[in-house]
């Protein structure tokens, strides 16, 4: 007889059935690990709305299905991330206000869709600017 | 009537700063943790709020104490400084877990009510004191939408025990006691009857929305009636050292802000901060 997962392997399908598109564990109440993965995709939104607030707004109401559509099975890396993820795999279908958006992230970070976002200008004195 | 040390507040949050800035009776407030840089100054409206005494307390949300993983000290470093730059004697984080192993939820997620869970808890609560160097910390049960499958102690006592073998103090979320007995079908007072409620360092308020046959804990919406009714049974029984209302996007007009503030005070019985 195996002994049973350990509580980081428990942890970890949790999450994994949340965010990354993995099953509901046995024993879970299965619509409401569901609903839960759904509210956490709407909240997921909202968060990329506030910090792409022009990339969301030229979907319009079509913003949080599109971006929950989109993030079904792409755990969470953040709003800023996750909102530059988006617009680069929206591609050639990304609208103009949008494009506009990114191309002003594109100017203040340096991203390689890997890591997180580096300031383009690291000196103290752009640091203050920005505040 | 014994008065409460700090009466009602509302978390500070950039997008409401200059509202929060402008209540003429406001003592308590909270900032999200991760969202200060301890490299840097204070935010204007916040350092003012320091300036005038208003108590501001780090809270935190990405720590992870429920994991099975140890936490990061820096992240519990980086609540200690928080708590310096405010000159804040606590800070709070939650009864949760946010990530395994390389998997970061974005959110806050239940633990299971297990003696293994509350080991786990314990020794993370530690490593946080550890690090946090006599700033006391205050821990925030959380809301969800189920539970983990066969629990080996009810949720009273296993917040209790979690209190009791730490020193915690509890941040009482009343909006979390309310959601989460509306979902299990329980009445929502039954958990304060368990709960050290005189180990209440502050509660926290806030509004939710009924949606696809659950209650969303959601900070976006009003707070409805149900959880101001749970604040008077809450007030009838302890006098919380402040209430503070959690608002967390979807910001309404002022007049509505301060329209929720009074109707938190008033159940309460406490004097109106606006």
């Amino acid at each position: 007889m195996t002994p049973p997962p350990d509580l980081a392997a428990r942890q970890r399908a949790l999450v994994a059935a949340l965010v990354a598109g993995g099953e509901v564990p046995a024993g879970f109440d299965a619509a409401a690990v569901r609903a839960t993965t759904a509210a956490l995709r709407r909240k997921r939104a909202g968060e990329v709305a506030a910090r792409w607030p022009f990339l969301a707004a030229s979907y319009g109401d079509a913003w949080v299905p599109t971006f929950a559509a989109w993030a079904a099975s792409r755990p969470p890396n953040g709003s800023l991330r996750d909102g530059w993820d988006f617009a680069l795999a929206a591609g050639d279908t990304l609208p103009g206000l949008a494009r506009e958006e990114l191309a002003a992230r594109e100017a203040e970070y340096a991203y390689d869709g890997e890591s997180a976002p580096v300031p383009r200008r690291r000196g103290l004195l752009s640091r203050l600017r920005r505040r | 009537m014994t008065t409460s040390a700090f009466g009602v507040g509302i978390g500070w949050r950039p997008e409401i700063a200059g509202y929060v800035a402008g209540l003429p009776g406001l003592r308590f407030t909270e900032v999200v943790a991760e969202s200060l840089h301890t490299h840097a100054p204070l935010p204007d409206g916040l350092a003012e709020l320091v300036g005038r005494g208003v108590r501001v307390i780090p809270h935190g949300v990405k720590l992870s104490l429920g994991g099975a993983e140890p936490i990061r000290d820096e992240r519990a470093a980086h609540l200690h400084r928080c708590a310096e730059l405010l000159g804040a004697p606590l800070v709070s984080e939650h009864i949760a877990f946010v990530r395994a192993g390389d998997l970061e939820a974005g959110h806050l997620l239940p633990v299971p009510r297990t003696r293994e869970a509350l080991d786990a808890i314990v020794a993370n609560v530690r490593r946080a004191q550890a690090a946090l160097g006599g700033v006391q910390l205050a821990l925030e049960p959380i809301a969800a939408l189920f539970d983990w499958p066969d629990p080996e102690l009810t949720e009273g006592e296993f917040l209790t025990e979690i209190l009791d073998r730490t020193g915690c103090a509890l941040l009482l979320d009343i909006a979390n006691v309310y959601a989460n007995a509306r979902n299990r079908g329980e009445p929502p007072a039954a958990l304060l009857d368990e709960l050290p409620l005189e180990r209440i360092a502050y509660v926290h308020v806030a509004g939710g929305v009924q949606q696809g046959g659950y209650y969303h804990d959601t900070h976006t919406d009003p707070t409805p009636p149900e959880v101001l009714a749970l604040v008077k049974e809450l007030c009838a029984r302890t006098v919380p050292p402040a209430l503070m209302l959690e608002r967390d996007g979807d910001y309404p007009p002022a007049a509505t802000l301060t329209a929720e503030l009074d109707a938190i005070a008033a159940a309460a019985g406490w004097p109106a901060i606006t």
